[in-house]
């Protein structure tokens, strides 16, 4: 029954991969190409999804934008994740003066209005993916290392730790073997929901004009060229929310199979 | 349900029914702005701020339906024979919004403030041929200028609002916060009561306003920065007039109360193709280009019809000036191929165009980021170009990077933008070779003669030749990939009448005219 | 550690991360091309933008500008805006009780949900009420802001006529409250439906670990009714990682609320933050940058004093 309720959400991740990656690779459409004088058509057997208001292959679109937005969504995930729980974790574990500095560069990055940075940094280089990827992680590890902190701080003062470092175990050590087990159910909701927050985020800033640029599809960025068309072609803002909703849950699920399996 | 959660939604159920009665009276207009104008013309040409001086400031002249001057706070001009001395009489009986009389003290304090950049004027070069304003009596003001220049009446009736000098009293202009952001002073047939930084500003009827009586009451701008939110408020029946882009056209068309007109407005959208390159040096392929664009699937499909096509770089806008005998611009690749064929160019088996040394016709065209009509525009173009055999590729820049650092230090290849022009044909600053607009590097001596002769003629017919000749050559050697006249398209209610046929901005110039029926 | 000494240091340390924020804000903002927007238009005549860039100071060099930027600072002037014209400072400060109205609102809703809905929830895990939260928080956190704005608009305002479509007050009814109230349902519920959804699963995550713990069985055995576990056993454990998730949204609220104000067209300082940004209008950019900045400071400092009072452990430092 447990494994199940892993496979189901692993399942569905492994689709939406393979929607994004392999289906360009099946069906050639190019995601591309204009046809503007049958823009925003209805489903048809070329377009099973119907074309967007330039006349492009809705379909076609939302394969390669689920590349962009899936790999937007995991790996700031994971770079928010991986610098989260370092700064986190050795704050909490070593305590006194290094928690201090470690914890004022946390208010200090999450005093920084993450808006400005990403339109500075964004408009000064462009807005790449790679950039869009650091700097959506950048800005959001700060959640989860005050998460993984507060919980290390209080780890630390466990029996199963305590007994530990008597045994004469060395911090990093301790910290691999014993506490960071204890703290996955805390990452895997953390990353349940970064990674909805990546993805949210890119398409935030798409909305204003700094996500990724057109003619790349992303699922934000058809999301935010299809409001205009929202009283007569609502299927065209439904499709790319379909997507991110069914990413979100799948991600969320996954994690809280995983957490159960942890639980003690 | 816990009783909490109940009453709450009971609450907000009792808040959503008692809508539907929207509190402003039936003889208010209500106009979108972007964001907080600064209630000042000298200061403020941007496209909000505009908007709203339009209304607040009259000038000496203002365009008529057909973008003609006529008169406004001046009642008639004489112009001497060397086109060099403009001599006005201003309208008698006029008072600022204060009640203090308006005089040509207020109309040359106005222009030496223009005159001096230092004041935070972003009007100077549009009347940095003034040599000096006199102001012989109370009612008259005379212009000399340093050269006949036969736009400058087009010119102050186009931003030139007058300011009252007796509300500055020696401050700088830019330090009177109080006037340019709550309490402006003007002569306009509305005056504004409130202002509320963010939200909205209210004007009401002047009733000392020396026009007609205005048929509104109320004028609000309210401030709506989304552009798919005022389409919502505009169905809600909380705007009554919204300019669309084209792609909300379709979510607007059809609805029940709500009237749709397409203005031409005085402005050209173009590709620059940059002179400065030796590609774009030929006329000849510079001609291709243009034969290769498909403008029809550009203005149908991209700009759902609201869009004239064009013959040159003045637009069908300005009426008489328009050369409408000239054929528009049209599709040809057949052609576009047999010139670049002159030009040295072939296609190669693998189908790209190549010259002699074997290297591609490749360039990079940068359009504004952001702007869905234009980024799509782009793409088309890349489609005609492909098709006969130029390898396009597209980057999208923020606005004022690529006017910065792309357009003006002339570093690109192409760049698709466009001109808003003043309600006159000179273009001298634009595509004169040297002038400071230029900046495509255009130069043709011929169009150098014509534009220089059409700035200096003030015989409507003589100039109106001169400027057909101009577009005429255009069709020959043209300065720019002109790819369509935009039409604004303004969605109203059906109860609004009396609006001049102009675009907003113009017509806003008229708004003691406007009227509103009964609900 | 002494309350107050503690709470002397964090201060001053706020300063120097203050300033760190600012310098950094500073650099970025100027670094990036293209510069303010009203040296945009491609008019502009060599003169006029000389004029302009000598009034704002553009022309002088970048340290130059900074360290007249902390000149005016400590005297209080936090110059004039590009875009505007007014002084940035008192613009920015004018937008800030708005979006502290819209901000609290969405704040005190979203806890007025989350808090027992979660409980709810992680009493019994795996539950029917569980699975049924579970399933409607991810929903509301899967939601774009801006895109489920402009979908409220369009059913509630264009299509519906039930509710304004944006904007604080209808002008000329300044006075009404039904009107403000009625201007404030749709960005409250927008801004506060990720919020819960966030809120509440960490509370159910938090009650959910309690329940599992030996004492709660034990507690419902010794015949507690279930409001008394859940307020004696589950809440106080969930207490911790809300505070710091409450914490977390504070920054999101003060100055991320920028996309729900410009959906909503309310006069909030995060639609300011980004039109100045848009703009380029370096002066209220700092402005905002500085009073963000330092609501957000305040805001952790105060919540590691409700830390320091919820949880003792973290006091031994």
């Amino acid at each position: 029954m447990r494994r199940l309720t892993a496979l189901a959400p692993a399942g569905l991740l492994t689709v939406l991969l393979l929607f994004a990656w392999a289906g360009p690779l099946i069906r050639r459409t190019d995601p591309d190409a204009l046809d503007l004088r049958h823009g925003t058509g209805a489903a048809s057997a070329a377009h099973p999804l119907g074309t967007d208001e330039s006349g492009r292959d809705v379909l076609a679109r939302l394969m390669v934008g689920g590349r962009v937005s899936l790999a937007v969504g995991t790996l700031a995930t994971a770079v928010a994740l991986v610098l989260g729980t370092l700064v986190g974790g050795v704050a909490g574990w070593r305590a006194g003066w290094v928690d201090g500095v470690l914890m004022r560069a946390t208010d200090a990055a999450m005093a920084v209005p993450v808006l400005f940075v990403a339109l500075a940094v964004l408009s000064l280089f462009g807005s790449r993916v790679p950039l869009l990827i650091g700097i959506i992680g950048v800005t959001s590890w700060m959640g989860p290392a005050r998460l993984v902190r507060a919980e290390v701080a209080a780890l630390r003062q466990a029996e199963f730790v305590m007994a530990a470092q008597a045994l004469g175990r060395a911090g990093p050590g301790i910290f691999l073997r014993h506490l960071l087990p204890q703290l996955v159910p805390l990452l895997s909701v953390a990353a349940s929901v970064g990674v909805s927050y990546a993805i949210l985020t890119e398409s935030a800033l798409s909305f204003l004009g700094l996500g990724v640029q057109p003619p790349r599809a992303s699922w934000g960025n058809m999301l935010t060229g299809a409001q205009a068309s929202l009283y007569t072609a609502p299927r065209l803002a439904i499709w790319p929310g379909v997507m991110i909703l069914l990413t979100t849950l799948a991600c969320n699920t996954l994690g809280q199979a995983l957490r159960r399996r942890h639980a003690p | 349900m816990r009783p909490a959660y109940g009453a709450a939604a009971v609450a907000l159920l009792t808040l959503a029914g008692c809508a539907g009665t929207d509190a402003a009276p039936a003889d208010t207009l209500r106009l979108a702005l972007i964001n907080d104008p600064i209630l000042n013309p000298v200061l403020a040409p941007d496209v909000g701020s505009v908007l709203v001086n339009k209304v607040i400031f009259p000038g000496l002249v203002r365009p008529d339906e057909q973008l003609r001057p006529e008169p406004d706070l001046a009642t008639s001009w004489t112009i001497s024979p060397d086109g060099k001395t403009y001599t006005f009489s201003l309208r008698r009986g006029v008072k600022w919004h204060d009640g203090v009389p308006f005089s040509s003290r207020d109309v040359q304090f106005t222009f030496e403030r223009i005159l001096d950049p230092k004041s935070g004027s972003l009007l100077w070069s549009d009347f940095a041929t003034i040599e000096r304003v006199e102001a012989p009596d109370s009612f008259t003001v005379r212009f000399v200028l340093s050269a006949p220049f036969a736009s400058f009446l087009a010119l102050l009736g186009y931003n030139a609002g007058i300011i009252p000098e007796h509300a500055f009293a020696g401050k700088p202009i830019l330090d009177n916060t109080e006037f340019n952001r709550g309490k402006p002073i003007g002569t306009g047939p509305f005056r504004v009561v409130a202002a509320v930084p963010g939200s909205s500003l209210t004007l009401e009827a002047d009733p000392d306003y020396y026009g007609p009586k205005p048929r509104l009451a109320r004028i609000v701008f309210k401030l709506v920065p989304d552009a798919n939110v005022q389409v919502a408020a505009l169905r809600a029946g909380e705007l009554d007039l919204v300019t669309l882009e084209p792609a909300s056209l379709p979510g607007v068309e059809g609805t029940p109360g709500l009237t749709i007109r397409r203005a031409t407005v005085p402005q050209h959208y173009y590709l620059a193709l940059n002179q400065r390159l030796p590609l774009f040096k030929s006329p000849q392929v510079r001609r291709a280009l243009d034969l290769a664009v498909n403008r029809e699937a550009i203005i149908e499909g991209v700009l759902k019809g609201a869009a004239d096509l064009p013959v040159g770089t003045i637009p069908v806008a300005l009426g008489d000036w328009f050369a409408d005998s000239l054929p528009r611009a049209a599709t040809d690749t057949a052609e576009a191929g047999r010139l670049l064929a002159q030009a040295g160019w072939r296609r190669s088996a693998d189908g790209t165009m190549r010259n002699s040394k074997g290297d591609p016709f490749r360039f990079t065209i940068r359009v504004d980021k952001g702007n869905p009509s234009r980024e799509q525009t782009a793409l088309a173009l890349q489609q005609d170009f492909k098709a006969i055999g130029l390898e396009v590729s597209i980057e999208t820049v923020e606005f004022a990077a690529l006017v910065r650092d792309d357009l003006q230090p002339g570093r690109y290849d192409a760049i698709l933008i466009w001109w808003t022009t003043p309600p006159d044909p000179d273009q001298y600053s634009y595509y004169a070779s040297g002038q400071i607009n230029n900046n495509v590097a255009y130069a043709n001596a011929t169009a150098d003669s014509l534009l220089l002769a059409g700035r200096r003629e003030t015989d409507p017919a003589h100039r109106r030749a001169i400027y057909h000749a101009f577009q005429a050559l255009e069709r020959e050697d043209p300065p720019v990939l002109v790819l369509y006249y935009p039409r604004e398209i303004q969605a109203m209610t059906r109860r609004l009448t009396g609006l001049p046929r102009l675009g907003i901005r113009d017509a806003l110039r008229h708004s003691e005219t406007f009227s509103l029926g009964p609900r | 550690m002494s309350g107050a000494g503690f709470l002397a240091r964090r201060l001053l340390q706020g300063l120097i991360v203050l300033w760190i924020v600012t310098t950094a804000t500073f650099v970025l903002i100027h670094l990036a091309p293209g510069g303010p927007s009203i040296l945009a238009d491609p008019k502009l005549s060599p003169v006029e933008r000389r004029a302009i860039e000598e009034r704002l100071g553009l022309d002088r060099p970048l340290p130059a500008q900074y360290l007249a930027w902390h000149r005016n600072l400590l005297r209080g002037d936090l110059g004039q805006s590009f875009l505007y014209q007014t002084p940035a400072g008192l613009t920015v400060v004018e937008r800030v009780p708005n979006t502290l109205l819209l901000a609290g609102l969405a704040l005190a809703v979203s806890l007025a949900l989350a808090v027992p809905l979660g409980v709810r929830a992680g009493r019994r895990p795996g539950g029917p009420a569980d699975r049924v939260l579970d399933l409607a928080s991810l929903a509301a956190l899967s939601l774009p802001t801006f895109w489920f704005g402009i979908v409220l608009i369009i059913l509630f305002a264009a299509l519906w006529h039930l509710l304004p479509a944006g904007g604080m007050t209808t002008p000329g009814l300044e006075d009404s409250l039904g009107d403000r109230l009625r201007h404030l349902v749709l960005p409250v519920a927008v801004l506060a439906l990720p919020i819960t959804a966030e809120l509440l699963r960490y509370v159910r995550s938090g009650v959910a670990a309690a329940a599992h713990a030996p004492h709660v069985p034990a507690a419902r055995a010794k015949g507690l009714t279930e409001g008394q576990v859940s307020r004696r056993h589950l809440l106080r454990n969930a207490l911790l990682p809300l505070v710091t998730v409450v914490g977390l949204q504070a920054p999101i609220l003060v100055g991320g609320a920028a996309i729900t104000e410009t959906v909503f067209s309310w006069p909030g300082m995060g639609r300011l933050g980004v039109e100045a940004a848009l703009g380029r209008d370096y002066p209220v950019v700092m402005a905002i940058t500085v009073t963000v900045a330092a609501a957000i400071i305040l805001v952790n400092v105060m919540l590691d004093l409700l830390y320091r009072w919820i949880d003792p452990r973290v006091r031994i430092e």
